[in-house]
């Protein structure tokens, strides 16, 4: 799945994309809201929770890498590099 | 009648407080205990006296510090007490190879909920993993 194809689907398809194959990366807080980046092939997507887990503010998908610089310090390289 | 306990290791604290508000719906018959690591997990568990109730149910995040839930899994099987108390790897993806090991060691596996939904299907997938006794028992509760 492109980046592209995953951002024509609707908000609903695009969680069960990310739950079935989503790979977890990091997790870091703006002040009331929790943000959760996954990885989905080539392309990445944080979660934007005001309700952590619960209810979803947000969905922001992008395949720039710079997307991952708040969770650098986080990313579990050997668990990634176990993956391919 | 004594509660059901259902103990829970994750670093996650935000984690930790999703998993105990899901329970609360059977908290007249359902305590969760938690643990912040694996290492304090397998220390609470491994001692236990014969007299404390054994958990109906465990639920092990993969990643946490000092030892995973990966090892935690592996050291308790080891133990005859849980030998065949049902245990969870709860994790936030959903990785072939934790699964197949999940299955080695006669675990249950299942992904953390990215909203509400999912987590009260998650719910009841941790209770369907618990024996049939204590499933009446939780679910009666319910009624």
């Amino acid at each position: 799945m492109t980046l592209f194809d995953f951002q024509l689907l609707a908000e609903e398809q695009q969680i069960g994309i990310l739950y079935e194959q989503g790979v977890y990366i990091g997790k870091r807080k703006e002040e009331a809201i929790t943000v959760l980046l996954y990885q989905v092939e080539g392309f990445y997507v944080e979660v934007f929770y005001r309700f952590y887990r619960r209810h979803i503010e947000k969905l922001r998908s992008s395949a720039a890498v710079s997307i991952l610089e708040p969770y650098l310090e986080q990313i579990d390289v050997d668990q990634l590099v176990g993956q391919c | 009648m004594p509660k059901n306990i259902v103990f829970y290791a994750d670093d996650d604290t935000d984690d930790l407080d999703l998993v105990q508000d899901a329970f609360a719906r059977y908290s007249k018959n359902v305590e969760v205990l938690t643990a912040r690591d694996g290492s304090q997990a397998l220390h609470y568990l491994s001692s236990l006296s014969e007299a404390d109730p054994t958990p109906c149910l465990i639920i092990l995040d993969i990643n946490m510090p000092a030892m995973n839930g990966k090892e935690v899994l592996k050291h308790i099987r080891t133990i005859e007490r849980y030998e065949s108390v049902p245990v969870v790897l709860f994790t936030t993806s959903s990785f072939p190879q934790d699964e197949s090991f999940a299955k080695k060691y006669n675990a249950g596996f299942v992904t953390k909920p990215l909203d509400v939904k999912q987590m009260e299907v998650i719910t009841e997938l941790f209770i369907d993993h618990c024996t049939d006794e204590i499933k009446k028992s939780i679910r009666r509760h319910l009624q």
